[in-house]
C-alpha cells in the first residue's frame, strides 16, 4: 500500500460482545496534527490498526496517555513497533510510582499546612541567628569575617550615593508640600521644624531601611539561594560549620552597623534638601538652621538611631531567612529575591508602626 | 554490642523527601577501615541515603549512627561534632563558587586546625595535588571541568584527615583513565589512614575492585534489597536484581 498524500488521523471507538472497547486508529499520525479525541467506558480495551499509514511520536503518545489508567489494556493487535514504544512508556512510568490526584480540600489543606510551617521556618531561623549571635559573643562561632567586611562596604559605604539622593528629595518634598500649608497662616519660619523633625525621627531611619531592603536583602536572599542551589550551603554543613552562623551572622551584623550610620547622613542631607527648598523664598539660611537647631532634640536623635538600627536588622534579616528557604531552581533564586524585599519593606512598615505606639505610650 | 563499634550503623532507617519515603528497611554494619559501595538505578534514593547517613539529613524512621553518635538523638553540637571527621563529596561536587580551589580546601583547615596561613596553604597544596589538580590550584570552580571539580571537592572532603568519607558518584563523568586512578586514590586513602568511604558507583568493575561491601537498592519495591561483599553479587544464587545489575553493567 502505497500513499502519497497524508490521511487526517483518526480513532473510532466499538463496543464488543463481551463488554469490552474496541479502539480503531486509522490514517497517519503525526506531531503536527491535532489528534481525534474519543470517548469509551470500562475497564477493557482492545487496540486495533486499520488501514495504519505513517506515525511519529503521536501515535504512542496518544494511546499511552488516553489508556494508561485503564485496567486490561490489549495491545497485541497493533504493528510491533507500535506496542514496543506504548510498553517501553508504561514500564517506565510504573517504577515511579502513582502520583495521586489532589481534591481542592486537600490543596487547601496543604497550603494551610505550608504557611504554619513557613511561620514555623521563618521562627526557626530567628532563633538560630540569636543563637548564632550569643555564639558570636561569646567567641565560640565561626563566623566569616572576611564576608563582615565586604558587606560593610557594598552594603554600607556603596550605598551613600543613593541614599544621597533619596534623603535629599525626601526632605525637598517634605520642605515643599509644608510651605504651602504654612504660608496660609503665615507661619512659613516652622517649615525647618517640620522637615528636620520628620527626618530625624521618622523619614531618614525608614527611607534607608527601605533602600536596605531593595539594595541589601535581595541581594542576600540571592546570594545564599544560589549556594542553596548548589548545594554551597550543605557542604558548609558537611564541614561541620553552621551556615546560619558563617554566612547570615555577619551579614546581619554588618548591615546593622552600617543602617544607622546611612540613616543619620540620609537625616542631615534631608535637612539640607528641605533648606534649598524653604531658603529659595521664605527665609533666610540662618533662619532655618536656627529653627532647625531648636527643633532637633537629643531624644528625637534617639528615636531615629533605635529604629534605624531596627530596620538594619530586619533588612538583613529578611534576605538571609528568604535566601536560606529558597527552592532549588533558577526560579527559586528569584522568588527568594522577590520576597525577601518584599518580607523587609512589610516588617520594616509595621515594626515603625509598633514603634510610634510605644514611644508615643512613654512619650518619648 | 561488638567490642569495636562501628562506623556506620543503620537499623530499619527509612529515608524520603517531604514525608514521602523513597527507600526504607535498610539495615547496614559496617566496621572500620571498609569501603561500602551503595548501587542502584537512578532516582532510587542513593543521594537521598547518603544524606541521611551522613547526617545531613533526618531520617523518616528509623536509626542510624555514624562513628558512634546516634544521629537520631544527637544534639545539632554533637551532630556538628560528628560532622567535623566525616567529608562528603557531593553529586553535584559543592564548591563555593567565589574561592578559588585552593581556598576551597583551605576553608575547613583555617576553621578547624590551629595552624598559620602558609603551613595550611601547603596542606591544601598536597591534598590537591593528591587528586592530580596541583596546576589548577587558583583556578575558580566556574573555571574548571566537571570531572576536575569532582576531584577537588575530595580534595576538601579530605581536608581535615576525616575518619569516614562519603562520595557520591565520584568517578561519574571522569574519563576510564582518571577513574582508574581515582579507584587507586580511594583504596590508598583507605590503606593508609584506616579511613571508612561510603560511595555511590555505577562502575560495576571499580566496585568489584575497591569494594568490601555492596549495598543494592531497589527501586521497584523501595526497600534495600541486598547487602553483601560485590563478589557475592556475581553468583547467579544471589539477590536476582543485584545479580542482573552487575551482569548487566559488566557486559557494556
Ligand atoms: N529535594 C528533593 N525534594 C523532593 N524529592 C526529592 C528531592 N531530591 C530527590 N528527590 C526524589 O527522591 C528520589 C531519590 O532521589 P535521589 O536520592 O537523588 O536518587 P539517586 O541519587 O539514587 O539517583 C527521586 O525520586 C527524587 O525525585
Ligand atoms: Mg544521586
Amino acid at each position: 500500500m502505497s500513499q502519497n498524500s497524508a490521511r487526517a488521523p483518526s480513532a473510532r471507538t466499538e463496543v464488543l460482545g463481551d463488554g469490552s472497547t474496541l479502539v480503531v486508529v486509522a490514517g497517519d499520525w503525526t506531531i503536527h496534527d491535532s489528534l481525534p479525541t474519543i470517548a469509551f467506558k470500562g475497564d477493557k480495551v482492545k487496540l486495533r490498526a486499520d488501514d495504519l499509514g505513517s506515525f511519529d511520536s503521536s501515535l504512542p503518545a496518544w494511546i499511552y496517555v488516553h489508556f494508561k489508567n485503564v485496567r486490561q489494556c490489549d495491545l497485541s493487535a497493533l504493528p510491533p513497533r507500535l506496542q514496543a514504544l506504548v510498553e517501553m512508556a508504561e514500564k517506565a512510568t510504573l517504577s515511579a510510582g502513582p502520583n495521586a490526584p489532589t481534591s481542592v480540600l486537600e490543596n487547601f489543606g496543604t497550603w494551610g499546612i505550608d504557611s504554619t510551617h513557613s511561620w514555623a521556618r521563618a521562627f526557626d531561623h530567628i532563633g538560630q541567628t540569636a543563637v548564632g549571635f550569643a555564639r558570636t559573643c561569646l567567641g565560640r562561632a565561626r563566623v566569616n569575617w572576611s564576608d563582615f567586611t565586604l558587606q560593610l562596604q557594598t552594603a554600607g559605604v556603596d550605598a551613600l550615593p543613593i541614599v544621597a539622593l533619596l534623603g535629599f528629595l525626601t526632605g525637598l518634598i517634605m520642605a515643599y508640600v509644608g510651605l504651602i500649608q504654612l504660608r496660609q497662616v503665615g507661619a512659613t519660619v516652622y517649615v525647618a521644624n517640620l522637615v528636620s523633625l520628620a527626618m530625624t525621627r521618622e523619614m531618614g531611619a525608614l527611607m534607608t531601611g527601605v533602600i536596605a531592603c531593595g539594595r541589601t536583602s535581595t541581594s542576600f536572599a540571592s546570594q545564599l539561594g544560589s549556594m542553596n542551589v548548589s548545594q554551597e550551603t550543605d557542604a558548609l554543613r558537611s564541614l561541620g560549620i553552621n551556615p546560619v552562623e558563617y554566612l547570615a551572622v555577619p551579614r546581619i551584623l554588618a548591615v546593622t552597623l552600617m543602617v544607622p550610620l546611612l540613616a543619620i547622613f540620609a537625616t542631615f542631607v534631608g535637612i539640607f534638601g528641605g533648606m534649598i527648598v524653604a531658603c529659595a523664598g521664605d527665609l533666610s539660611i540662618e533662619q532655618y538652621l536656627t529653627q532647625a537647631i531648636l527643633a532637633i532634640k537629643f531624644k528625637s536623635f534617639l528615636v531615629g538611631f533605635i529604629k534605624s538600627i531596627a530596620f538594619g536588622f530586619i533588612a538583613a534579616w529578611a534576605g538571609c531567612y528568604r535566601g536560606s528557604v529558597a527552592q532549588r531552581s533558577a526560579l527559586g533564586v528569584g522568588d527568594a529575591a522577590t520576597s525577601a524585599a518584599v518580607l523587609g519593606i512589610t516588617l520594616i512598615v509595621i515594626a515603625d508602626a509598633l514603634f510610634a505606639v510605644i514611644f508615643n505610650l512613654y512619650d518619648f | 554490642m561488638t567490642a569495636v563499634a562501628p562506623v556506620l550503623l543503620c537499623e530499619d532507617l527509612v529515608v524520603g523527601h517531604a514525608g514521602h519515603p523513597v527507600m526504607s528497611g535498610v539495615n547496614i554494619r559496617l566496621s572500620a577501615g571498609k569501603i561500602l559501595a551503595i548501587v542502584g538505578p537512578s532516582g532510587c534514593g542513593k543521594s537521598t541515603l547518603m544524606r541521611v547517613i551522613g547526617g545531613l539529613d533526618e531520617p523518616m524512621a528509623g536509626r542510624s549512627a555514624l562513628l558512634g553518635t546516634d544521629l537520631t538523638t544527637a544534639t545539632a553540637l554533637e551532630r556538628e561534632k560528628v560532622l567535623r571527621r566525616s567529608g562528603f563529596l557531593f553529586q553535584g561536587s559543592a564548591l563555593f563558587s567565589s574561592l578559588t580551589l585552593r581556598e576551597n580546601v583551605e576553608l575547613p583547615m583555617r576553621e578547624f586546625l590551629p595552624l598559620p596561613p602558609h603551613e595550611v596553604a601547603q596542606l591544601a597544596e598536597y591534598k590537591l595535588a593528591l587528586v592530580g589538580l596541583a596546576d589548577a590550584m587558583d583556578k575558580l570552580p566556574s573555571e574548571i571541568s566537571g570531572g576536575m571539580a569532582k576531584r577537588a571537592g575530595i580534595a576538601r572532603a579530605l581536608a581535615l584527615d576525616p575518619s569516614v568519607m562519603f562520595l557520591d558518584e565520584p568517578s561519574a563523568g571522569l574519563d576510564p583513565v582518571t577513574s582508574g586512578k581515582l579507584d587507586e586514590l580511594v583504596l590508598k586513602i583507605k590503606e593508609s589512614f584506616g579511613t571508612t568511604i561510603i560511595l555511590v558507583s555505577h562502575e560495576v568493575p571499580s566496585i568489584l575492585r575497591i569494594a568490601d561491601f555492596c549495598v543494592y537498592l531497589d527501586s521497584d519495591t523501595g526497600t534495600m534489597g541486598a547487602y553483601a561483599p560485590p563478589k557475592d553479587f556475581l553468583s547467579p544464587t544471589a539477590y536476582a536484581k543485584a545479580h542482573a545489575f552487575f551482569t548487566l553493567a559488566r557486559i557494556s
